[in-house]
């Protein structure tokens, strides 16, 4: 792990905290219903500003948070084709499965790769500091998930490549 | 009959007993001119010179032009940005210490706060107008002339962006995720 | 300081919960049920449930003399729940005339009125119409521009202080004539027909103010916002501003209640789960200090680490605490909802209830 990933996380992980403080809260607009507010943005005055923490150009989150649900987006790192290639996959891998990974978003936030929604019913019935570990982990696994499949495609790849020129030599 | 989908009106937003009034989101501030603000700019420019960074950052944070417009707010994010950047490493915390002990010293590390996101949000979206970010990633790597994985494409614009994760860890050891709420719920932006 | 009583109740939510006078009784909101625990010996044991509701509770208050209780829910109905001499809870329902979620709800001290927070962006001042045999109420309106997030009454059952997620706290009259006794002047208005505003304070960095509260004398108001901070207003006479308005920002998360347990002492909790003692007067007022302190706890149990994993922690995570541990250092293990008087006269608490979002209702000593 590089040095500039701990103060990173670091920073990630205490706005992500501090926009975990959710509180339950029926809707103002629609009667009888409880609406994640950040999704249905209805009422400007339970919204709050968003924070965006980025470590580089390509790698960043941002939090939206409101007063009953946050949504936070990632940027996964994506240095040349094939990682594009691979983070797309793999965000819409999880993406497609969404309803047995709770507080995963079915689509990204425009501009970043994964977004997670995380509502009050969330932080109530999980504890709070474990989702922020969850996604802390996720950020860092995620990277390594896609190093890894590069490494192992390119081992292939290369192998792929001896087997075809062997004859020739 | 006109050609109104009237299912996709949106009732809501039409009754005026739903409308929340703009200004009480945002409060108002007296207005801050552009030649006000340079004048800052320039005041803090030369404390730096001195080499007075503290002297500088504290001017800079006294003065947030709430009520300025986009340009204005810019050039001062500028200004901060600048003394931030200038300030070592070790010299933080003891700068950020007195800071905060001073008369109102947590709302002027609250105004820090502000611009270390501020900062952060505004990297990323000035940086690549018009490149997407899978161009902008090969031609970092072509740029430094080789594929060191990991290492190699943060150094692009990484630099910035530690000074303010470390000032931003700063910060959190001494005004805790306080500091990180009131960002959040303080309508007055930098 | 003698140990808090713990009591774990369910793994569910509790939104607001109120014991009875004499601590015997204990009503918690679960879903949109209440349940009744009655005290026997050292534990709680479940008596009853108040069914009928059928959204989720999000307030209940046990009337300190009559033994009344008044729910209200986001299905926006409030019930007043009587025990019948058979020992049944019997419900009536109270017409509160709103069409949007009820968020909270308070007896007035006289024990005459209630008044009901809703999202309708209006606060229903309920009292009983003895020809009708029923509880009716009067709006109060304006200026309101958001949801009520929590209402407190002021000693003498007139004034009612309403926080809102408008981000401003207001002193309101809920003077209903036939109900309530001319009022004697207090420093917050002296002549209070029904609705007038008596004060409108906000804070500095904003935030939803989720709850109020009036010291013990009425001569102060206290409150706490979204933006970590508690907020005292000392009014100086009515229609002038007041004499002083000192806010404490601190270092932690966002408070979502608070308790007045002396004119000089606030006790507060919220989403850092363990309640902490502010302590001041109109010269100013500051932290004292925490009660259920995690940092304390932390250093008697800190388990032993390699020095290896912790800096693998340290550099993987970005968090210097090595333990593996799922449980907070605290008592409540998630955020801590109200904050409530247990023993003591007003002004003189010696101890406080709170309830937290993990189920549990912790009795601590002041």
């Amino acid at each position: 792990m590089s040095q500039s990933l701990r103060p990173y996380l670091k920073c990630v992980r205490s706005s992500l905290t501090a926009a975990m403080s959710l509180s339950d809260f029926a809707s103002q607009t629609a009667e009888r219903h409880n609406v994640p507010e950040i999704e249905a943005g209805k009422s400007p005055e339970v919204l709050l500003n968003p924070l965006t923490i980025s470590r580089n150009e390509q790698e960043r989150v941002l939090i939206e948070p409101s007063v009953n649900s946050i949504r936070v987006s990632i940027k996964i790192k994506q240095a040349d084709e094939i990682e594009v290639i691979l983070v797309h996959k793999f965000t819409r891998f999880l993406t497609q499965r969404a309803e047995n990974f709770f507080i995963l978003r079915r689509k990204p936030v425009k501009g970043y790769d994964i977004s997670f929604l995380i509502t009050n019913f969330h932080t109530e019935a999980m504890l709070k500091h474990k989702l922020v570990d969850f996604i802390i982990h996720f950020m860092e696994e995620v990277d390594k998930e896609i190093s890894e499949m590069k490494l192992f495609l390119n081992a292939r790849a290369r192998f792929v490549a001896e087997a075809f020129l062997t004859p020739f030599d | 009959m006109a050609q109104v989908n009237w299912r996709l009106i949106d009732v809501d937003a039409l009754d005026p007993d739903n409308a929340f009034p703009a200004d009480l989101l945002t409060p108002q501030s007296p207005p801050v001119s552009l030649s006000e603000i340079q004048g800052i700019a320039q005041h803090c420019r030369q404390a730096l010179q001195r080499g007075d960074q503290e002297g500088a950052l504290k001017d800079a944070l006294s003065y947030p032009p709430y009520g300025g417009d986009e340009q204005v707010k810019e050039l001062h994010l500028q200004t901060v940005l600048e003394i931030l950047s200038s300030i070592k490493q070790a010299e933080m915390s003891p700068i950020l210490q007195r800071l905060h002990s001073g008369p109102e010293g947590s709302e002027t590390v609250d105004v820090l706060m502000k611009y270390l996101y501020k900062g952060m949000a505004r990297h990323n979206a000035g940086s690549t107008p018009g490149v997407s970010t899978h161009a902008t990633g090969v031609s970092t790597v072509s740029g430094q002339g080789g594929r060191e994985y990991g290492v190699a494409p943060s150094r692009g614009d990484g630099g910035g962006m530690s000074v303010l994760l470390s000032w931003h860890e700063k910060v959190v050891d001494l005004a805790g995720t306080g500091a990180i709420v009131r960002v959040m719920t303080d309508r007055r932006t930098v | 300081m003698s140990a808090a009583e713990v009591n774990l109740l369910f793994h569910q939510r509790i939104a607001d919960h109120s014991f009875s006078a004499d601590g015997q009784l204990l009503a918690v909101t679960r879903d949109s049920r209440v349940q009744l625990y009655k005290r026997s010996g050292k534990t709680l044991a479940l008596s009853d449930e108040l069914t009928g509701h059928d959204k989720t509770i999000t307030a209940v208050d046990i009337a300190p003399n009559s033994g009344k209780i008044v729910t209200c829910s986001q299905d926006r109905n409030a019930y007043v729940w009587e025990l019948s001499p058979t020992g049944e809870w019997k419900p009536t329902l109270v017409l509160l005339r709103i069409n949007r979620a009820a968020t909270s709800v308070r007896w007035s001290p006289d024990e005459t009125k209630f008044a009901v927070g809703s999202g309708a962006r209006v606060i229903s001042v309920c009292y009983f119409e003895s020809e009708n045999d029923w509880w009716v109420s009067k709006h109060l309106k304006k200026p309101i521009r958001s949801t009520i997030l929590s209402v407190a009454w002021h000693p003498n059952s007139v004034l009612l202080a309403a926080g809102s997620a408008d981000a401003h706290a207001r002193v309101f009259s809920a003077f209903i004539k036939g109900v309530d006794q001319r009022p004697a002047p207090t420093a917050w208005g002296e002549r209070l027909p029904f609705n007038t505003v008596c004060g409108e304070f906000q804070n500095r960095s904003g935030g939803w103010v989720h709850d109020v509260a009036f010291s013990p004398s009425g001569n102060a108001l206290g409150f706490v916002a979204h933006d970590s901070s508690v907020t005292v207003v000392y009014p100086s006479a009515p229609e002038q501003p007041p004499k002083a308005v000192i806010t404490v920002t601190t270092a932690g998360l966002p408070f979502t209640s608070l308790l007045w347990s002396r004119e000089d002492q606030i006790i507060a909790a919220g989403h850092d789960c363990h309640p902490m003692v502010f302590e001041g007067s109109e010269d100013g007022w500051q932290w004292a200090r925490n009660i259920d302190d995690p940092k304390k706890a932390a250093l008697g149990e800190e388990k032993e680490t390699s020095a290896l994993n912790m800096f693998r922690q340290m550099d993987l995570r970005g968090k210097t605490t090595s333990s593996e541990d799922s449980s907070l250092k605290t008592i409540h293990q998630n955020t801590i909802t109200k904050i409530r008087a247990y023993e003591g006269q007003p002004g003189a608490i010696t101890k406080f209830s709170t309830s937290g979002v993990d189920g549990r209702v912790v009795i601590f000593s002041v």
